[in-house]
């Protein structure tokens, strides 16, 4: 990796006016750039712009971008939504070193298919706060093709009382998961989200409008039948280590699972 | 690019090329304890301290240091004598490599978590891969440092 020049912004009208230019990115834990292994003019750090905060708003949590995965799944705000679903999520990637340094805001803006965050994170409300000033869902930030200029400053998650749970199925511990599954409850309304399928993590829009339609709490049979509609709605592919015909059996059972797990 | 940061405590200046890693800068600089295994952020072995945790320094940018303090085992000797004293003990060392790594993750862990259950240091621990042995080892010289006051 050859960097021409590295430089630690001091504001984020710098930050945002340097990546306007040509070959220049933003250096967040840097483990992907690492592993991306390409050459750049600038690399533009944000350590010194205090993005690294986790705060309790009147509706929100709002966690900086540059706040590490360690310092995520340790903060008592982030373990009060949702059963702990998206700490736990994230205690499952690689290690506790690994985690001191790898951000929540690198962990988004690399739209990683692998990520066992975002697809936790589909599962609550969650609004993305860019420099210059503008707000964009995590789920439209995810299915938009632009090319993204702005810089992620703020991950805005809406405190709800709901039940969570995730499931990252992998064959040893530090591995990225074969299939990632992340299942909410507010009240009557469901969420369900399916990552690495080998795609980037999507809700079941089709099984959480069946759900979400049952007059009561869903039976076994409803249950059974929410989970065989969200894996017919969505695409699971063959990767080198798992067939999409496994995944799919995978994400069916832990689907079962999890809305069992969420009516408890 | 000089940036400058604590190693040890001691306040030292370095010159890095702006794309370089933390681990070949203080190899560079004669500090060999720093053992880079996979070189991708995934073993462990190249384990440091950042304002006194573990971090991988294979994946850490050099320039991103500035101002913080960097421990390595050499910043750890008394500790680290125990650790190994342990590993010898248990018969957890055999090739060596992974040990620096360990003995920096294990420092810290004695430092961060209180009365961990069996559980918390495994998943502590579960970036250290050992291709030796089966952790066991390792396992139950953790829990006897842990226990040595």
């Amino acid at each position: 990796m050859q960097v021409k020049e590295f430089i630690r912004a001091k504001s984020l009208d710098e930050a945002y006016a340097l990546l306007s230019s040509e070959r220049s990115v933003i250096v967040a834990g840097g483990f992907w750039l690492k592993k991306m292994n390409q050459d750049y003019d600038r690399m533009i750090d944000l350590s010194l712009l205090n993005l690294g905060k986790i705060e309790e708003l009147k509706d929100y949590i709002k966690v900086g971008s540059m706040v590490t995965q360690r310092d995520y799944e340790n903060s008592p705000l982030i373990q009060s939504l949702f059963s702990d679903m998206s700490g736990f999520a994230v205690r499952e990637i690689m290690s506790v070193p690994f985690r001191n340094s790898a951000t929540i805001g690198g962990s988004i803006m690399g739209k990683y298919p692998f990520s066992d965050l975002i697809t936790s994170l589909l599962c609550m409300d969650v609004t993305l706060e860019f420099y210059p000033q503008k707000e964009i869902s995590l789920m439209d930030f995810l299915n938009s093709k632009e090319k993204n200029t702005s810089i992620l400053t703020s991950i805005l998650i809406k405190k709800e009382n709901g039940k969570g749970y995730f499931k990252k199925v992998k064959t040893t511990a530090l591995d990225f998961p074969l299939v990632n599954i992340a299942v909410s409850r507010v009240n009557k309304t469901y969420k369900i989200a399916i990552g690495s399928r080998p795609m980037v993590a999507s809700l079941c829009f089709k099984a959480m409008e069946y759900l979400n339609s049952l007059p009561n709490i869903p039976n076994e049979k409803e249950i059974e039948e929410a989970s065989l509609i969200a894996a017919s709605e969505l695409k699971f592919l063959n990767s080198y280590n798992i067939s999409g015909e496994y995944r799919l059996a995978l994400a069916k059972t832990y689907i079962r699972r999890g809305l069992e797990e969420v009516n408890k | 690019m000089i940036v400058s940061f604590y190693l040890n405590d001691v306040l030292t200046s370095y010159n890095v090329e702006p794309g370089e890693f933390l681990a070949d800068t203080l190899r560079k600089n004669g500090l060999k304890s720093i053992r880079i295994g996979c070189n991708e952020t995934s073993c462990g072995a190249c384990t440091v301290l950042l304002d006194g945790k573990p971090v991988l320094s294979c994946g850490i940018l050099s320039a991103k240091v500035e101002g913080h303090h960097i421990t390595t085992v050499e910043g750890i000797q008394e500790e680290a004598s125990k650790i190994a004293t342990h590993f010898a003990n248990e018969g957890a060392d055999q090739c060596g490599f992974c040990n620096v790594g360990y003995a920096l993750v294990i420092y810290a862990l004695k430092r961060e978590l209180v009365n961990p259950s069996d559980e918390e240091i495994k998943n502590y621990i579960v970036g250290n891969l050992c291709r030796c042995t089966g952790y066991l080892s390792q396992f139950k010289a953790i829990r006897a440092y842990l226990e040595d006051k």
